[in-house]
């Protein structure tokens, strides 16, 4: 059923929280359910007059008439009052549309999607829909009203392709009336939850993302194919699969897509991956938006951002600061701007109660963004009009005009003053009271006089304090009560009062006799009468110890109300319902300017901008190691323009304005190239799961922000070939990254670097390390692996031919794309370039005679350990080899790892390079270097080459990088001395004629950091707001994958001393 | 190759080293043999660490020890005779904590014997697990490394470790020193939420709460033990609490795992309250509280100088730069390079020392910080650390500074002993020299 046809479903039934009007709803539209008993009809006609109405952002009516019938708004403003309709006064009160939550999530039950034609993988749910689920959850329900919430998106959680989202009412009725709108969105994923199972594929981000891509080229397939077999039945017919059929129908409808982003790269990697399959997308965000800023506004993606704002990190000790981040620090003071900046750079923006411990916080987090800079007008445009139009329900819900949804806020001021209370929320029609005006407030004096009773009486005292529906209290003897203010001469009889209860209009206590009205407990029962001028009196009875029982009657004492009951009575109401406590406090508290400018990334070291790149640079007075033809060139110069090395030599000149750098006889070296590095990725490094997952791609995965790069940058590194793991044989695709810390992702990929591919070899391969319960995957031997390859080779072939085939002919049904298969076609058509981890002598020569039959020339071995012992076979090859200058006996495999094997091979004719597959040891790439010269003397400046050309030529960018030559891509270091001597440091790191490092401007940046560390701190300190403590500590999702190839690393020996 | 520098031994002497020359084609290295004479190393550069530096000088061996070191020194006409111009004699190093002969291959699990099971293993002696022919050990000497700690390491109290000399028959041979010292791992005291950390901040936090108790609780237990044993001697032993009485006493000291501030605070406030002696090992935030281990008198092994920063914010020498600042605040400190790849990478020692140069160390210092240092600290200075009269003849002869990587090490003795500079690698290294060479010779053949 449409949602627009469920507008119109009957509705039965009242509601919870509807007590105080205790008036059911009326049934307007027809329901198909049989009536049971009486028919209802109660009209539902309402009138709100005399109120502010705010009708949509920057639109007020100062005094206006709301007039709903039937669920629906059919007047707004000052035209007639029907007369029919039930009237309330609302002057000086706001009338707001109900706010809509752009984002909240439900379990769904996932059996539909197992059951029918499911997709192989559980991850793959894009056909479920949440509304088979239970939406009505009551608790929930009750906690979004008090925030003025009348509608809310609900998605289904968990999974990469998760299934189809609804909008819903915030009303407790029953699921055929409460949808707005189902199949709202499809909802995904670009990830999987740290800490799966090693065998449950996907098992890391980057594997989601594979899966999620050949899901949409399949489901794209999967209409071809079946179109195909209808217009020629004769071919064989597809396989159903519910999931590709639902996600190609919402593709081709241009359905829309939300894609969850879990920190600001994640918005950039979903839109990306959007512009694959032009998806309309909207993006669910994490609050950290403001930190990419101008990148996420240039993918023109509305998103959705939450209030959750971090309490501040545990700062009370100098200690525990230590353990804080100054990134930490700093989105302390800024997330709460997330919202204002966005809205400032123009980017669509609907917020959330996602992220939020208690969603009974949503308008504190919304005012506390209102506070830092979030215009009020854009503020209710994103929890109204703008969720309404990027959810598609702009006809329904978002503001106060006539045949929209009667979903209203009444407040007694503008919502986003910290002050104003949320009175009412209308749910289409429905008015729930957020704060119920008590109906019976019987606090104050009350004066008993006693009836019918034969002995004189004392005149009775009643006083009642506290909260209306939680009285407390005295009964005291009525005279001298009203002698001594606050009892200081002579204490009259009192006693205080216990048991006291309220129901309805029915009021109970009891209390001690003693000195009032004979010994024991008097037990008092009494009415609350109403009266005509609006009060009431108490007609009642005491029941005395002894039984008797006497009748009174109680009058109140006129302005007996006490001032210590006022300003209770405002406390209660400073604390909404919920949750949500001082939050006038903590909002002036953090409402003060940002203690420093943007840098990017945000925390340590982050660059307010990129490095300048200077017209020209003359690097002048230095030792060059050209690494080329020219050798070492004493007192030389190196002139760069326009980010390219155009001139090396002596006396040489730029042209006017450029920048010269003295060297002073320093040392200038082309950049360190790492060609083997899991740096700057946060994809999880292995997807282990599969023996072969070629579709896997670290390039999805680049983590500009991973403070690694400039660590390296500071041992001179400029580019580095991050890979995937060793956990299967063949495994993901690498990326080639040059260390332009501060950039985006997109721009660390180094342009022109030939596409590659990580394969594997030995132990890890083969499971030998995993334990135990990993004994069955195939290949389990060297053997298996061997056979595994070939087999591989042999189907990329065949994928090949039959693409071609079906290209030519076009008969039969079209071919699917298999991203994994295009992977390894690519290699047999010499397009992708293997970069193969292995150890022993035997695979490494298996794989050559593998590679030779194939016609494939591998791209490098990596580590290559035993590559010494055939590096005539290497050579024969054309194999380069790039190995670990000195590891060795971490594995069994490696006990014959020397630190010879450079040198060994070197002298075989084989390119080696020395890498560092650490992010610890790709900080002194020149230190190992020289251990080629120490074991095997190699000539200094061949084994420089080690780390510089060589690792260039086994990438195939030495046309671009890895020596000191005319045309080649300014990526320079400055060394204090000679390259390969330990005591020198990098002074200067450049890369495209930009200076990434300076050790001057890394001195200043560290007293810059330790400046802004101190100011948030003692901000911090200042605000007086609670701090996180030790135990709440957690980290953002993607901190938690492995930033190395766990598999690999035996040689980080296990048994580390060093305490975490 | 060993023996490029001896030119005037006698012939005895000139066998013994000829023989294990042709050990580089296939046998494992063999044990060096006592010198029947006092060797005299003639005109060298000699490095003493704790006197200064004497060029053209000449050191004296005899009976293991250090007899003399001086310019125009007369050598005894009987004394086997090395003539050493243009090179350089230092102390051996000296690996203030490793795992050296307890750990073969890490990845296989037979091989590893370093961590007992259980968490309070005071009785454990590391020395008796030592591997003589652990293929770690010529690979360590043959880099001038000829003195390493072996310390168990694991749960809590970890066990005892000894100071070893990295050459000998049997694990006995080897033991320069048993009993050095007692090893404690400090719990990590705030919570660690990484990839491959699996227990929540809570469940960690508890764990380290029921870590410092059962800590306390063993030395409350092991005085209760010696109190008892003291009132009747009839008590039956406990091996544990017999194990650290000399700790109690101040006999032995307490090397404390600890880098973590909170953790060195932690760490220095029990051994003061528990009277033991405590050495911090690891020591990454020991500036920031250099003035409590000075008062108290407490060193720091340096665990390693390459290591990463252990907080995103902090500067990316900070570690580079740790034993400058100790060394800036006068704490007592040296460097053991065992950290992070333990046995395997010992080899390494001295670029750990001379990376801290780089990063502002006097290099004086930093030579010290492997020799002299750690003797001082492990309580051995008097028998080793540097070149002394009456000290072990433990030193080695280089053709230039051993921090710089180029440096070849060219000969070495352990107690005057000359030892096997060939190692596994080497082995391997000729043998594979040899395939090529046989190669390049039917190559040549052909054409």
């Amino acid at each position: 059923m449409s949602a627009r046809l469920q507008r119109f479903v009957a509705v039965v039934g009242p509601c919870l929280g509807w007590l105080m009007l205790a008036t059911p709803l009326l049934a307007a539209a027809p329901s198909i359910r049989p009536v049971e008993g009486l028919r209802e009809h109660t009209p539902q006609i309402h009138a709100l007059i005399n109120a502010r109405v705010v009708v949509a952002p920057g639109k007020v009516l100062d005094k206006a008439a709301v007039v709903i019938r039937d669920g629906s708004i059919v007047s707004v403003g000052e035209g007639p009052i029907p007369p029919e309709a039930r009237v309330s006064d609302l002057a000086g009160k706001t009338i707001y549309a109900g706010l809509i939550d752009a984002f909240t999530e439900v379990e769904v039950d996932t059996a539909a999607a197992r059951g029918g034609a499911a997709h192989w993988n559980h991850e793959v749910t894009p056909q479920l829909d949440v509304t088979s689920s239970r939406l009505a959850e009551t608790a929930l329900n009750k906690k979004l009203r008090s925030q003025g919430i009348a509608a809310r998106l609900v998605a289904p959680s968990g999974r990469i392709l998760k299934g189809f989202s609804a909008v819903v009412l915030t009303d407790d009725s029953q699921p055929e009336r409460v949808v707005v709108k189902d199949k709202t969105a499809a909802h995904l994923r670009l990830t999987v939850s740290p800490r799966r199972e090693r065998d449950d594929y996907p098992s890391s981000p980057m594997g989601a993302v594979a899966l999620a891509r050949q899901t949409f080229y399949d489901a794209d397939w999967y209409g071809r194919a079946w179109r195909a077999y209808e217009a020629d039945t004769s071919l064989p017919q597809p396989e159903r699969n519910d999931a590709l059929a639902a996600l190609g129908a919402h593709v081709a409808a241009q359905g829309l897509f939300i894609c969850d982003a879990s920190n600001e790269l994640f918005v950039l990697r979903a839109d990306r991956f959007a512009r694959e399959f032009s998806l309309n997308l909207l993006i669910r965000g994490s609050g950290h938006e403001y930190k990419r800023l101008d990148a996420i506004r240039d993918t023109g993606r509305a998103v959705i951002v939450p209030v959750d704002f971090p309490k501040p990190p545990n700062v009370a000790t100098a200690e525990a600061a230590l353990a804080v981040d100054l990134s930490e620090l700093m989105h302390w003071e800024l997330a709460p701007e997330n919202p204002a900046r966005l809205a400032a750079a123009g980017v669509r923006m609907a917020l959330t109660t996602h992220g939020l411990e208690d969603p009974a916080g949503f308008l504190k987090g919304v005012r506390q963004a209102v506070t830092r800079g979030l215009p009020a007008d854009a503020a209710l445009a994103a929890v109204t009009t703008t969720p309404a139009s990027l959810l598609g329900v702009d006809a329904e819900l978002g503001s106060v005009e006539p045949s929209k949804h009667a979903n209203l806020v009444v407040t007694d001021g503008d919502l986003f003053d910290a002050k104003t209370k949320v009175l009412e929320t209308w749910v289409r029609g429905v008015r729930f009271e957020v704060e119920p005006e008590p109906q019976l407030d019987l606090r104050g004096e009350w004066s008993l006089t006693l009836l019918d009773r034969k002995e004189p009486s004392p005149a009775l005292l009643l006083s009642l304090k506290g909260k209306p529906l939680a009285l407390t209290g005295a009964m005291k003897i009525g005279a001298a009560a009203k002698e001594s203010d606050d009892g200081e001469a002579t204490e009259p009889p009192s006693a205080k009062l216990d048991r006291v209860g309220i129901r309805g209009g029915q009021f109970s206590c009891t209390f001690s006799g003693e000195g009032l009205l004979g010994d024991g407990v008097v037990r008092l029962t009494a009415v609350a009468m109403p009266l005509d001028d609006d009060g009431h009196c108490l007609e009642g009875t005491l029941t005395l110890a002894n039984g008797e029982r006497i009748v009174f009657l109680g009058n109140r004492l006129a302005g007996e109300m006490g001032a210590a009951d006022e300003v209770a009575t405002a406390e209660e109401h400073a604390a909404p319902e919920g949750s949500a406590e001082d939050e006038a406090e903590d909002v002036a508290a953090t409402a003060t300017a940002t203690t420093h400018e943007a840098v990017f990334p945000l925390g340590s070291v982050g660059r307010s901008a990129s490095p300048e790149q200077p017209v020209a640079v003359l690097f002048r007075n230095a030792t060059v190691w050209t690494l080329g033809e020219r050798g070492v060139l004493e007192h030389a110069s190196v002139l760069v323009e326009q980010g390219r090395i155009v001139a090396v030599g002596r006396d040489l000149e730029g042209p006017s304005g450029t920048v010269v750098v003295d060297l002073k006889g320093k040392h200038v070296t082309p950049g360190i190239i790492d060609c083997h590095s899991h740096m700057a990725t946060d994809g999880g490094v292995n997807e282990g799961t599969q023996a072969i997952t070629a579709e896997v791609r670290i390039g999805d995965f680049i983590d500009s922000d991973d403070i690694t790069i400039y660590r390296q940058l500071a041992g001179g590194v400029t580019s580095a070939n991050v890979l995937h793991g060793s956990a299967n044989p063949i495994g993901g695709q690498n990326q080639v990254i040059k260390l332009r810390w501060g950039g985006l992702p997109e721009e660390m990929k180094f342009a022109g670097a030939p596409q590659g591919i990580k394969f594997a070899l030995g132990e890890n391969v083969k499971q030998a390390n995993w334990g135990d319960e990993h004994t069955t995957r195939y290949p389990q031997t060297r053997m298996g692996v061997e056979q595994l390859m070939r087999d591989a080779l042999n189907a990329a072939r065949e994928y090949r031919e039959a693409w071609q085939r079906w290209e030519q002919t076009g008969r039969g049904l079209p071919p699917r794309r298999d991203l994994e298969l295009d992977a390894l076609a690519e290699i047999v058509a010499g397009e992708r370039w293997i970069h193969c981890h292995s150890y022993r002598q035997d695979e490494i020569l298996a794989l050559l005679r593998t590679l030779d039959e194939f016609g494939i020339t591998i791209g490098s071995f990596q580590h290559i350990l035993e590559g010494y012992k055939v590096a005539d076979a290497m050579a024969e090859h054309g194999a380069m080899g790039s190995a670990f200058s000195d590891w060795w006996a971490y594995k069994f495999e490696v006990f014959d790892a020397i630190p010879y094997a450079g040198a060994l091979m070197h002298n075989a004719g084989v390119v080696v390079s020395f890498n560092s597959d650490d992010r610890e040891l790709g900080r002194h790439l020149n230190q190992e270097a020289a251990k080629a010269v120490k074991y095997g003397g190699v000539a200094p400046e061949e084994a420089l080459k080690f780390v510089t050309l060589n690792p260039a030529k086994q990438l195939r960018i030495d046309h671009q990088v890895g020596s000191v030559e005319v045309g080649k891509d300014a990526d320079l270091v400055v060394w204090s001395g000679e390259p390969l001597a330990i005591t020198s440091r990098v002074e200067q790191t450049w890369i495209d004629g930009r200076c990434y490092f300076d050790i001057d401007e890394d001195r200043e940046m560290r007293l810059r950091d330790a400046r802004v560390r101190n100011a948030l701190v003692q901000k911090i300190l200042d605000s007086g707001e609670s701090m996180a403590s030790d135990d709440e500590k957690r980290k953002d999702e993607s901190e938690l994958w492995p930033r190395e190839d766990i598999f690999c690393h035996g040689h980080d020996h296990g048994h580390t001393h060093v305490a975490k | 190759m060993v023996c490029s520098v001896v030119q005037r031994w006698s012939v005895a002497v000139m066998v013994a080293i000829s023989l294990q020359g042709s050990a580089a084609r296939g046998n494992p290295e063999i044990p060096g043999d006592a010198p029947q004479r006092p060797v005299a190393i003639v005109g060298a550069t000699v490095h003493t660490v704790a006197d200064g530096v004497h060029e053209n000088a000449t050191l004296i061996m005899r009976n293991g020890k250090v007899a003399a070191i001086g310019p125009n020194l007369k050598v005894p006409k009987k004394a086997v005779r090395i003539d050493a111009a243009g090179k350089h004699v230092y102390p051996g190093l000296f690996a203030a904590h490793s795992d050296i002969g307890l750990v073969e291959i890490n990845a296989v699990r037979a091989t590893l014997d370093f961590r007992e099971t259980g968490s309070i293993n005071p009785n454990v002696k590391s020395w008796v697990s030592v591997n003589p022919d652990s293929e770690m050990i010529p690979v360590a000497r043959s880099n001038g490394v000829l003195l390493a700690l072996t310390a168990p390491n694991g749960g809590l109290v970890a066990g005892q470790s000894a100071v070893m000399q990295l050459d000998g028959w049997t694990y006995e041979d080897l033991t320069l020193a048993p009993a050095v010292a007692m090893h404690l791992a400090w719990p990590a005291m705030a919570p660690v939420i990484d990839w491959d950390t699996e227990a929540s901040a809570k469940d960690q936090l508890a764990a380290r709460d029921r870590a410092l108790e059962n800590l306390r609780e063993a030395f409350e237990d092991a005085r209760a033990y010696a109190k008892a044993r003291a009132a009747d001697p009839a008590t039956p032993k406990d091996a544990r609490w017999e194990a650290m009485q000399p700790l109690l006493t101040g006999e032995m000291p307490l090397v404390i795992d600890a880098d973590d501030l909170q953790q060195i605070q932690a760490a220095v406030a029990f051994a003061v309250e528990q009277k033991v002696s405590a050495i911090i090992h690891g020591g990454y935030d020991a500036p920031l509280c250099a003035d409590l281990l000075k008062k108290h008198h407490i060193p720091v092994i340096v665990s390693e100088v390459y290591r990463l920063p252990l907080r995103r914010w902090e500067p990316y020498d900070t570690a580079y730069t740790l034993p400058a600042r100790l060394h800036e605040a006068g704490v007592t400190f040296c460097i053991s390079g065992g950290g992070r790849f333990g046995a395997s990478m010992l080899r390494n020692l001295p670029y750990h020392a001379a990376m801290a140069v780089a990063f502002g160390l006097p290099a004086d210092v930093a030579l010290r910080s492997i020799t002299l240092a750690p003797a001082e600290i492990l309580g051995v200075a008097n028998r080793v650390g540097s070149l002394e009269k009456g000290k072990d003849a433990t030193l080695l002869i280089t053709d230039g500074d051993p921090l710089e990587t180029a440096t070849q090490v060219e000969a070495a003795f352990v107690q005057g002993r000359p030892v096997d500079l060939n190692d596994r690698h080497k082995r391997l290294w000729k043998k594979y020299e040899e395939k090529y060479r046989r190669l390049e010779v039917q190559r040549s053949a052909k054409e």
